[in-house]
């Protein structure tokens, strides 16, 4: 037990004794650790003082080298943020013209060489030909070369579309870099030809180039942000954005449905008279035609022929096959560009013709000079002072009234009115309807014609009779349908314009411009006359071949022969109104020389402004208030727009009625619908012939308009008498310097200074009344711009 | 028995480390202010909020107090005995990386993204190492003067290093993870001859790294710079030769620490965080020196003395030598990382990524920082007043 006892008395003896040595060693070890802990611990600080020494030491030693270095590496270059160019939309909202984002591809070839990845370029290569499809043979030729350029534009303006891929493709691959994008606007036209020469079109520069893009280049423009730095008070630095600002939006009173209709049929006439006549060249030489709203002055559609693609403006390939164009120098390239690109409807002027009768005899009307009772006798010539001047009706009128001489387009009694109404008055009155001024409508490029019509302090007596029928001064389409305008919509001249919005990027409208009259031209009474004359016009006279089915329109002719005279060269119109009572649309359609082997029959353009509104009326909710004729049920079911086909059989055919009856032929030009009067209906028994397909006169053997049946020799034009008018073509018009004037030639008789062209190209005739005079000594006035 | 109650009375009064919580909340505080300050720039570019980085910090450092209190509350012995476990749990998150739970940032492959989180898996090995490492050195006691036990500490802490340089191709990790193990059986061991031998071999090791690379340099001469530790110590030593590359990043972090001044531009004011990219990584230092001056950069190496200080005296009054060799462990941690973070900020040593611990941007690292400080409060917790006196 002791023994026992003993032991464990040993045992915790040596217990006692292990755990104190145990914890002595323990202490020994801690000891020794609380050592090596303060050795750590004075290194540890060692190293921190000497850190913060090196820090003390970058700060006094380099402090004023880096702050420099850091100054000098910041970014101060400012970047331009590019506005987006307003859009143009027409009367409904469509679209016109609008800037899309497109992006430059900007290559940074120093940062490919300085990449740390060594697949950085041939990853960059192939993501750059599988996106873009560029050639990067070339490429990695011009990194090699330029291995520290960083600004190469690769490609330029391309869709978000493409980007949008090579930009995840970055995402994904790393190797990838050295590229950017710089932003940029595009402007786009998603009707391509529609309305071109009515809005123009932009190129890179943001510049307008004619039409509503030249003329509102600067509302359209907005200003370019920019994102810059700079360095502020405290010398830290600043970057700033300034935003861009947007530009305005154009609302138009323009209807690209409208304006499909008139170029539609526009085309189909050039279409239909292409090579026709002279081998190779286009149905027309020239062509315009313009709707407008004569209570407000708006131009609800306006075209030329041919139009071109805003998108594409220099590409000449629809127009000429490419041996013409290769043969072409630049200036003549330039010179077909100018006329393509330019706006026949106010850039070219032209002798207005018979459609100008209704002006004189809305100036005798208005004055009092005509008390509406007048009678005339025509015998088919009028000798003025010495010039013996026919009417187109060779055979003559006999007696018209004053609604007569508009219906038949008689240029006798017209002359006669003249004399009546005096040089005085009439000038006047073309004063008034702003002939010879421009109209300010809202386009780039409307000629002026100042110098193109006559000043009364000149006029002689021949003057006089022949600009009665619009002959010998010279309008743009433009002033006369404005003018035409007042003349039946109650005397008001509203100033023609094409945008009535102006609204900023947000949508907000900021102007709106309101139907602007800027003057009374005749009383509201003289119009109600006119009107009615028109409307007879398109009933019993000349124009009844433009009237559309189920409609009533009022409207005059007109067919200018033009300079030099006799060369069988004219210009055909037609300006008409519907309905006739309370006219709401007036259009205007003037051909220029079509290509044809006859070409003095307003007809052509009756038929084109016909076909327009036998579709472009209901479109505008304008509705028929004649019955239609099986004949007319019959066409107008051809062509789709009749709402119920089943109508009920209209009175007599309108037309071939009013063909019968009609007597006279249109004014200068003996095209005309009208038989010589009193005649006999023309009959069928004509006979055909086979070369043209015309009927044959058997009393002359004249060949026969087969729509109005008057002779169509254009030798014998009811012009006749103004041979002895000789004529001026080097006096052009002033089409705002587009281009040289290049025509010189052909003032044979009187030898009238030619080189006073003023930097126009337009071959519009003219007439120059000194030669009437017999002398040359006033050329100089008329050379000189003085006018008439 | 009436000393056994003695002790047992004075038992009752605990010594809590409250100086080392403050320092450490202040600095968490802190780094959250410069964290903002220094990434909004670029977090407002990317993502177009600049507070983004901010909230990512914010959540983690939430969850790393949760962390932190856990780890304090806990018995730390009970790590003792999960030491083993801990340490081939932190070994085989390393070894998913390779797997498809890694995720790749800025080319290197360092991360797992488990549930939508992202986690460093070096963050954990640091603290699995720590606690392995201070089992180890505890079971083994008195041992630890042996060749034998030298070998197998060295050998516990390689195969994480290894696994870290050869997986995670991060080299600052592995130096980190190796040192930390290094400090500890520096401390635990009372010979010091083989610790100075140790230390002289790694610096000879590295002067003749660093000439052969410039001897190599030197003969190829612009044919590329080849590797990038290589041509990171190149640049080291020269860094405005290759200012446009590979010392981009240090040489605009001298910059914004020279152009600060004494006392800075004024938080928030800094320029250069708008050239350095990922300026809340790596070189917030220098941001913080842009910023706050030199005072500010002087204030914060302060604080993280400070820091250690406190570390060292609870390792030192520790009441056993797991506890202790824990606290060695974390305070080595944080030494080494503010070192070499700072060192190379200053470009005194090579380029190498090494975060600012409670400062730098980065989830993982922020939550085992905390658990880590937490162990150290633990520690500190049950060190007996006592005892000390």
């Amino acid at each position: 037990m002791s023994n026992r006892r003993r032991l464990k008395r040993d045992s915790r003896a040596s217990r006692e004794e292990r755990r104190k040595r145990e914890h002595r060693e323990k202490r020994k070890l801690f000891r020794s650790m609380q050592q090596k802990l303060i050795i750590f611990f004075a290194f540890v600080v060692a190293a921190l003082v000497g850190l913060g020494f090196r820090v003390a030491y970058l700060s006094h030693a380099k402090g004023t080298e880096y702050s420099k270095q850091v100054l000098m590496q910041q970014r101060y270059d400012s970047r331009t943020l590019p506005y987006k160019r307003g859009e143009i939309l027409d009367a409904n909202g469509t679209k016109l013209a609008y800037s899309e984002k497109v992006y430059n591809l900007i290559l940074d070839a120093n940062e490919i060489t300085e990449s740390r990845k060594e697949d950085a370029l041939t990853e960059t290569m192939s993501a750059l030909s599988k996106c873009f499809q560029v050639d990067t043979i070339e490429l990695t030729q011009y990194i090699k070369e330029n291995p520290n350029s960083q600004y190469y534009v690769v490609k330029k303006r391309i869709p978000y579309e493409e980007v949008d891929p090579f930009l995840s493709a970055k995402e994904e691959n790393a190797s990838i870099c050295g590229v950017w994008f710089e932003e940029e606007y595009k402007r786009q036209y998603p009707n391509n030809t529609l309305a071109s020469s009515v809005i123009g079109f932009t190129g890179t520069d943001n510049n307008g180039t004619y039409g509503l893009e030249e003329f509102y280049n600067s509302t359209l423009n907005g200003s370019n942000g920019r994102e810059y730095g700079y360095l502020s008070e405290e010398s830290t630095l600043e970057r700033t954005t300034i935003p861009a600002q947007d530009g305005n939006t154009l609302v138009t009173s323009l209807d690209a449905n409208l304006q499909a209709i008139v170029e539609k049929y526009m085309l189909e006439f050039a279409a239909e008279h292409r090579g026709e006549y002279r081998e190779g060249e286009d149905g027309v030489k020239n062509m315009g035609v313009i709707m407008m709203n004569p209570k407000t002055g708006e131009i609800m559609a306006m075209a030329d022929y041919p139009s071109f693609d805003l998108n594409d403006p220099k590409n000449l390939s629809t127009f000429l096959s490419e041996e013409e164009i290769s043969a072409m120098d630049d200036k003549a390239t330039y010179d077909y560009l100018n006329r393509l690109w330019r706006n026949y409807c106010i850039s070219d002027t032209y002798e207005p013709g018979s459609v100008a009768k209704s002006l004189t005899v809305a100036a005798g009307l208005d004055s009092g000079k005509l008390k509406g009772n007048e009678t005339y006798f025509c015998g088919g010539k009028m000798n003025v002072s010495g010039h013996e001047i026919k009417c187109h009706n060779h055979a003559g009128h006999g007696m018209v009234d004053l609604s007569g001489a508009l219906e038949k387009s008689c240029n006798v009694a017209l002359m006669q009115i003249g004399e009546q109404e005096g040089k005085d008055t009439l000038m006047q009155y073309l004063y008034n309807f702003n002939i010879g001024l421009k109209t300010n409508v809202d386009l780039s490029g409307e000629a002026r014609t100042n110098t193109l019509v006559y000043n009364p302090e000149n006029m002689v007596a021949s003057d006089l009779a022949i600009s009665t029928f619009g002959q010998g001064y010279n309008v743009t389409m433009i002033q006369m349908i404005s003018a035409f305008c007042s003349v039946i919509n109650g005397g008001k001249y509203y100033e023609p314009h094409v945008v009535t919005q102006i609204r900023d990027s947000m949508g907000t409208t900021i102007k709106k411009i309101e139907p602007r009259v800027l003057k009374q031209t005749i009383s509201a009474t003289t119009s109600d006359t006119m009107r009615e004359y028109l409307t007879n016009v398109c009933i019993t006279g000349t124009g009844v071949t433009a009237v559309p089915a189920g409609y009533e329109i009022g409207g005059k002719t007109g067919t200018a022969e033009k300079q030099p005279r006799g060369t069988g060269n004219y210009v055909m119109s037609f300006m008409g109104f519907a309905p006739a009572d309370d006219p709401q649309v007036v259009i205007y359609c003037v051909i220029d020389e079509p290509n044809v082997a006859d070409q003095p029959h307003s007809t052509f353009a009756q038929e084109v402004v016909k076909k327009i509104l036998t579709e472009a009326l209901p479109y505008l909710h304008i509705y028929r208030t004649r019955e239609l004729t099986e004949e007319e049920t019959e066409e107008l079911s051809s062509l789709n727009l009749l709402e119920n086909p089943g109508e009920p059989e209209g009175e007599e055919g309108q037309e071939s009625d009013a063909e019968a009856e009609s007597q006279d032929g249109e004014s200068e030009g003996q095209e005309g619908e009208g038989d010589p009067e009193g005649e006999k209906k023309p009959g069928s028994d004509f006979a055909i012939d086979p070369e043209t397909g015309y009927p044959i006169d058997p009393d002359t053997g004249e060949l026969l308009n087969p729509n109005s049946y008057s002779p169509v020799d254009p030798t014998s034009s009811d012009l006749d008498g103004l041979e002895g008018v000789k004529n001026d073509p080097s006096q052009t018009t002033d089409q705002q310097g587009y281009e040289p004037s290049t025509n010189n030639n052909d003032s044979n008789s009187s030898g009238v200074g030619a080189g006073s062209s003023i930097g126009g190209d337009s071959v519009d005739i003219q007439y120059n009344p000194d030669s009437l005079r017999g002398g040359n000594s006033e050329s100089s006035d008329f050379g000189a711009g003085a006018g008439f | 028995m009436a000393q056994r109650r003695k002790r047992r009375e004075k038992r009752v009064v605990h010594f809590f480390d409250y100086t080392l919580l403050l320092l450490v909340l202040f600095l968490l505080l802190f780094g959250l202010v410069v964290l903002y300050s220094v990434s909004s720039y670029e977090a407002n570019i990317k993502f177009g909020d600049g507070a983004y980085y901010l909230k990512k910090q914010i959540i983690a450092t939430a969850l790393g107090l949760v962390g932190m209190i856990f780890a304090t509350v806990i018995d730390y012995h009970v790590w003792n005995k999960l030491a083993l476990w801990v340490y081939i749990f932190s070994l085989a998150t390393v070894c998913l990386i390779p797997t498809s739970l890694g995720r790749e940032y800025n080319g290197a492959r360092r991360w797992l993204e488990i549930g939508g989180v992202s986690v460093q898996p070096a963050e954990i090995v640091k603290l699995g190492v720590i606690i392995f490492v201070a089992a180890l050195i505890t079971g083994i006691g008195r041992g630890i003067k042996n060749r034998k036990a030298f070998g197998v500490i060295v050998g516990v802490a390689a195969v994480p290093t290894l696994m870290i340089f050869l997986i995670t191709r991060n080299m600052s990790s592995a130096i980190i993870i190796f040192g930390i193990a290094a400090v500890m059986l520096f401390m635990a061991d009372p010979k010091y001859l083989r610790y100075i031998g140790l230390v002289l071999l790694v610096i000879v090791i590295a002067v003749f790294a660093v000439l052969i690379i410039q001897k190599k340099a030197e003969s190829r001469q612009g044919e590329g710079t080849g590797d990038f530790r290589q041509s990171r110590v190149l640049a080291w030593m020269n860094p405005e030769a290759y200012a446009s590359d590979d010392s981009f990043q240090t040489l605009q972090g001298l910059y914004a620490i020279g152009s600060g001044g004494l006392f800075g531009k004024g938080l928030g004011e800094s320029i250069q965080k708008m050239q350095l990219p990922e300026a809340q990584n790596d070189m917030v230092f220098s941001i913080i020196c842009e910023e706050l001056g030199v005072f500010g950069g002087l204030c914060l190496i302060a604080l993280f003395g400070l820091l250690l200080q406190r570390c060292l005296i609870v390792a030192s009054n520790a009441p056993d030598t797991f506890g202790a060799l824990l606290v060695v462990g974390v305070m080595g941690h944080l030494a080494l990382q503010v070192i070499l973070n700072i060192a190379v900020v200053t470009n005194t040593i090579p380029n190498t990524g090494v975060t600012l611990p409670f400062i730098s941007y980065g989830g993982t690292s922020v939550i085992f920082l905390l658990a880590e400080i937490g162990l150290v409060l633990n520690v500190s917790l049950r060190t007996r007043v006592t005892e000390r006196v």
